[in-house]
């Protein structure tokens, strides 16, 4: 029999292969949704940002470069594209959807899509926000698999605009009907289209969590954006 | 499932393809995903081995951005300087899109639907 090599040699080899980010990756996922629906679907526990902050702070505590990190999670990352053209489902399912309301809510995508880039860039300048952390506002609203395809086209940060991503989406989803109500937005369509373009998924998960009209509304209202904003940024941000 | 999975490579295959060549500027899956909406808008159903990865991909969509946003590590002291200012950014800027977005509804509808 061999005898048993050390366990630090049984480490070395471990992180040095694929196996261990991947693991650290859906573990960490699976145990943000386990506390998401534990919380009875609460915004605030966004299993995202839990398994972010847990793979972080394992990564610094081991002393894993995020390079080394990447290198093994890539596979998943990987299947951010094919995700992204998966989108062309929900928006062809919603395809009557948008057509019984055609004038009214591309004028509304339009105009909610530009203010999104334009509000937080001029934000950003009038609060003098340190200038690398500005290019990952571009795409904040938007879906974050989109979002970050924007961002590598636009030589941005996409960890950053991922990160303000599901920011968004979670502030939109809790701040949303407070200015919904101040506004006296009463219809169910125009309240879930308002919060599926300014907060993308997670906007839409609380949209439907209060009606379904609502939610099928912000679910063409994210993927509408998705592809507004592809369109759209590159032609706002030439002036900055 | 491997077939669904072959047929939304293809279009993602072609999205790029159009993105290199075409519109550089727009990211390949995006366009990718025009062209999937576009075929199925003509073919007028969804296959159904497509329609089941998909709905796999986008059960988990959250478990894709994962990666890129742990990268936020090498960021944290910049967004430690500036957290006051980025989190009013980010809070006063989606509120400013949800109520912009909603009034320009509820104009036009206003308008239009009576």
């Amino acid at each position: 029999m061999t005898p048993m090599p050390p366990i630090s040699e049984i480490w070395v080899y471990l992180s040095g292969s694929p196996l261990l980010a991947l693991f650290l990756t859906l573990g960490a996922y699976f145990i943000g949704t386990t506390v998401y629906q534990k919380s009875n679907r609460s915004s605030l526990a966004n299993p995202v940002l839990i398994a972010v902050i847990l793979v972080a702070g394992v990564i610094q505590w081991i002393g894993m470069p995020y390079k080394t990190y990447f290198e093994g999670a890539q596979f998943v990352h990987f299947l951010l594209g094919t995700a992204t053209v998966s989108l062309a489902i929900p928006i062809y399912k919603a395809m009557d959807t948008l057509k019984a309301r055609v004038w009214i809510l591309l004028p509304g995508l339009v105009v909610g899509s530009a203010t999104s880039v334009i509000s937080a860039v001029s934000l950003a300048y009038a609060l003098k926000l340190d200038p690398a952390l500005v290019g990952g506002l571009y795409a904040k609203s938007v879906t974050a698999p989109i979002a970050m395809g924007i961002a590598e086209r636009l030589h941005t940060s996409p960890t950053l605009t991922a990160i303000y991503a599901v920011v968004t989406g979670i502030l939109g989803a809790i701040l949303g009907r407070f200015v919904l109500d101040a506004l006296k937005i009463k219809a169910w369509w125009q309240r879930g289209f308002a919060m599926g373009l300014a907060a993308h998924g997670i906007g839409t998960s609380r949209a439907f969590s209060v009606s379904a009209e609502a939610g099928t509304y912000a679910s063409l209202a994210m993927g509408l954006n998705g592809v507004m904003s592809a369109v759209l940024i590159p032609v706002l941000i030439q002036p900055f | 499932m491997v077939q669904g999975l072959v047929q939304l490579l293809l279009f993602q295959a072609l999205g790029e393809v159009a993105s290199r060549f075409m519109l550089p500027l727009m990211p390949g899956p995006v366009l990718g995903l025009v062209l999937l909406v576009a075929y199925l808008m003509v073919s007028k159903s969804i296959p159904a081995n497509m329609g089941l990865v998909a709905q796999g991909l986008l059960d988990n969509l959250g478990l894709l951005f994962v990666p890129a946003a742990v990268g936020v590590v090498l960021y944290l002291p910049l967004l430690q300087s500036n957290w006051l200012a980025l989190s009013l950014v980010l809070c006063l800027s989606v509120m400013v899109t949800i109520g912009t977005t909603a009034l320009v509804l509820k104009l036009l509808a206003h308008r239009l639907e009576k």
